[in-house]
């Protein structure tokens, strides 16, 4: 190690100011403290500090989606591999660029949108609509914002809307049926040219139709569907990790999918021959990802944890009413987006009730 | 009682229960600064041979509050910068104690309260007094609402009450009564740890006969000891009046000033951190070399040495060559050496943390060998919240922050930056390493001058008025 450490300080001036790749600093700054805790000490009191830091907070965030990972390969199959690795080049591209113009360091923040985004493609997308759908995201959703830490959206969502809305064709017409054979696929590469698991609908289509797959299929996860959202049990596993961690606020996730459930329950009770029962709709589509993963990212969402309360249930009612009310088969994209646009108006509101009660204090 | 927020930061280097003696210094380096005072009126010459208890300096800021020498000796100015040098110190010399004719006079001047007060101020334990809303000197002369006695310290690590009060607990009780005999009926808040122990027992029974003392049993979380968060729990709000507040060794310096008339010239601190061989607490003098102190305690060839708790402590400048009259603790810690490899994706069971990141969290906590390392890249704010989960007073910091950054610092007035205690818990907490506390110091400072200005171009303005009328 610290022949690698001597390896990184001899090539430290390379990247310097008046180094030759000055340029590329934020890059050599990413790798050198990706290997490295940084030499900062504190300067001030307090004179110790927390051992988390973003690094950590991010790691933390994407360990927690591993089961989804592992359940998108056992079902969808080795191109997911191909999906992820394109995200990560064509985010990071970005993410560079705009680091080297800002002259700030790499923000891990992009690290989870890089894993978020494939998980939320459907299998059969394209790889070059991988590459502009995460490029879009992180550049319109975060950098234009001024990175990580003061974007409005959550940068994933922002890629997969603009891509819904750009080719939808593509992007809710061709769906991958889910391996059905043991061992899945996790060494077999299947696309969109493999008529025989090219199937038209995902549950929630089906439903619009009528028809109605079984719960059970979708809480293992053998549906079709996005890469990551299919399997109820694989989101469980590792959202419920992510909250423990604490990384992920239980608030607005638990507020989502009660407010959902409520909705949904009512829908139920009103006509029970439009609407699908409760637990079914829990475990459809993207729901219990984007509650676990989406509606928990700290930057789009309130701070306040009143606000994180609102939050939820706005967007727990607002997928129920795409669904069940609109063109539209899925809304949690949109009520998220809803959400992340609420999200600081909530907080605002919190912050003016709590500030005028601060006043008399002291 | 209610509390917000709190936290305690485990680290190694706990002081133990012990009182060391050190031995008798021949030289004595008296700082002329410390947290609050500033003793710039010498009452001394070069050369000038001093008793123990006399005064060298007085801070002309703070009611004359004086600086008193420790043992006698010969007093040199001019021998190390912003210290009083005092040499050829006589080992246990008698201090001198107050003239009775001084007292008499003082008291058919002004009254037996006034007196005692004077005598408080003269014989070096009124400066363990604090107004509990700004820490500052309270006015000798004044009468607060309401007065404070803690024996807790939570910060790591300062001198534990536990160790102050052991073996003179009926002294204690009887600063007490001298610190009620100041009062006319207002109520003595007496705040313990909520916790079994013998000692603790022993402490509530022996409070138990004093009707007007109000006993108070808080939590051990860092800060709830801190005089302004008591203040607030309790209630006592600064437009009713100021509030006293002491510690232990305040009650013990009161009964030592007012029982025997002596002055208070020795204090037990603690020495702690993970700097240090075996972490204990000494007694010392003001003044007493700091070298001396760190050469028999402190092992790292590199420490940071800091004048207070990890939390809030001020590194001890080059120039400090002895222990400050305010001082209650050193701590020292190891400066980072060496950068961890890959650290941020080790599992993690060696490190104490105050989010669930870590494997520590599954097993137990604890206390962990700490360095002054930042531990992480500065980042900007990603709104986790632990900041203000954390925080005390109550407010949010992260808000804060955010008007700060944009150099908003009205409506920084607004969110109450005043309400910070500066304890320090939001910037250990911070994943992107933001010095909130630094930030709210001076954010403080600059909301206390604009005040100050404000008031002051006011009653300008109104003398101008007057004039013309």
């Amino acid at each position: 190690m610290k022949l690698l450490l001597r390896l990184l300080d001899k090539v430290r001036p390379t990247f310097e100011d008046g180094g030759r790749l000055h340029l590329l600093h934020p890059a050599f700054e990413a790798i050198e403290h990706f290997l490295f805790a940084p030499a900062q000490t504190t300067v001030t009191a307090p004179h110790v500090r927390d051992p988390l830091d973003l690094k950590r907070f991010m790691s933390m965030a994407i360990v927690s989606l591993v089961p989804c990972i592992l359940a998108g390969l056992y079902f969808f199959g080795l191109r997911f591999i191909a999906i992820i690795v394109v995200s990560y080049a064509a985010g990071l591209t970005v993410e560079l660029i705009f680091a080297i113009v800002r002259k700030e360091g790499i923000n891990e923040g992009f690290f989870v949108t890089g894993i978020l985004f494939p998980l939320i493609m459907p299998p059969a997308v394209p790889l070059w609509m991988v590459a502009l759908g995460v490029a879009f995201g992180v550049f319109v959703g975060k950098e234009i914002f001024g990175g990580t830490g003061r974007n409005l959206f959550n940068p994933a969502l922002v890629g997969r809307c603009f891509l819904a809305l750009a080719y939808p064709a593509q992007m809710s017409g061709d769906w991958l049926a889910p391996a059905t054979e043991t061992g899945g696929r996790l060494l077999k590469w299947v696309d969109a040219s493999h008529l025989d698991a090219v199937t038209a609908a995902t549950p929630l289509a089906l439903a619009k139709q009528g028809e109605f797959v079984s719960t059970a299929h979708m809480f293992i996860g053998n549906v079709s569907g996005s890469i990551g959202e299919t399997s109820a049990v694989a989101i469980l596993a590792g959202g419920i990790f992510l909250l423990i961690t604490r990384v992920g606020n239980w608030r607005s996730v638990f507020s989502t999918l009660v407010s959902f459930a409520i909705l949904a329950t009512i829908l139920r009770h009103a006509q029970p021959d439009r609407f699908g029962p409760v637990l079914w709709h829990l475990c459809a589509g993207g729901l219990l990802f984007g509650a676990f993963f989406m509606t928990t990212d700290p930057v789009t969402g309130p701070v306040t944890n009143t606000g994180k309360w609102i939050y939820g249930a706005v967007i727990g009612a607002t997928t129920v009413l795409i669904r069940n009310f609109t063109g539209y088969v899925e809304g949690v994209t949109f009520a998220i987006l809803l959400g992340n646009i609420v999200a600081p108006i909530l907080d605002e509101a919190v912050f003016a009730v709590r500030l005028r009660r601060l006043q008399s204090e002291g | 009682m209610k509390f917000k927020g709190g936290y305690n930061v485990l680290l190694q280097g706990k002081p133990d229960g012990a009182v060391q003696t050190m031995p008798e210094p021949d030289k004595l380096y008296l700082p002329l600064r410390s947290e609050r005072f500033q003793f710039s009126s010498l009452a001394v010459k070069e050369g000038q041979q001093v008793q123990a208890g006399d005064v060298l300096a007085t801070d002309p800021d703070n009611f004359d509050i004086p600086l008193l020498a420790p043992r006698t000796g010969v007093a040199r100015l001019a021998q190390a910068e912003n210290h009083i040098v005092l040499e050829s110190v006589e080992s246990l010399s008698e201090p001198t104690e107050l003239d009775e004719r001084e007292i008499l006079h003082a008291e058919q001047k002004a009254g037996t309260g006034a007196a005692k007060r004077e005598a408080l101020v003269r014989l070096g334990a009124w400066q363990f007094l604090y107004d509990a809303h700004t820490q500052a000197l309270p006015d000798p002369t004044g009468t607060p609402q309401a007065v404070i006695v803690s024996t807790i310290s939570l910060e790591p690590f300062l001198a534990r009450g536990d160790v102050l009060l052991h073996m003179r607990l009926l002294n204690f009780t009887r600063g007490l009564e001298h610190l009620q005999s100041l009062l006319e009926y207002q109520p003595i808040y007496f705040v313990i740890p909520k916790i079994r122990s013998e000692f603790a027992d022993l402490v509530r029974n022996h409070i138990r006969g004093y009707a007007w003392v109000k006993l108070l049993e808080i939590p051990l979380i860092y800060p709830y000891g801190d005089f302004s968060i008591l203040a607030r729990a309790l209630e006592l709000s600064s437009g009713n009046g100021p509030v006293w507040a002491v510690r232990t060794e305040g009650v013990l310096a009161i009964d030592q000033a007012l029982t025997l008339g002596r002055p208070c010239l020795t204090r037990t601190i603690s020495i702690g951190g993970t700097g240090v061989v075996s972490p204990t607490h000494i007694e010392v003098t003001p003044g007493y070399p700091l070298k001396a102190i760190t050469d028999k305690y402190v092992f790292e060839p590199n420490p940071r040495i800091i004048d207070g708790g990890i939390l809030t402590g001020k590194v001890f400048g080059a120039e400090t060559l002895g222990i400050g009259t305010e001082c209650r603790g050193i701590t020292v810690l190891p400066e980072l050496k060496e950068r961890e490899f890959l650290g941020f994706v080790r599992p993690g069971s060696d490190r104490s943390s105050f989010s669930a990141c870590f494997l520590s969290s599954l097993t137990h906590r604890i206390r962990e060998r700490l360095t002054t390392a930042m531990r992480g890249e500065l980042r900007p704010c990603v709104s986790c919240n632990f900041c203000e989960e954390v925080c005390p007073a109550g407010i949010s910091p992260h808000l804060i922050h955010k008007y700060l950054y944009r150099d908003l610092i009205e409506e920084a007035a607004y969110a109450r930056v005043d309400l910070c205690v500066e304890c320090g818990l939001c910037s250990y907490v911070c994943p992107s390493k933001i010095d909130l506390r630094a930030q709210f110091t001076e954010a403080r400072r600059r909301v206390e001058q604009e005040k100050r200005e404000a008031r002051e171009a006011k009653a300008r303005e109104a003398a101008t008025e007057e004039k013309s009328v």
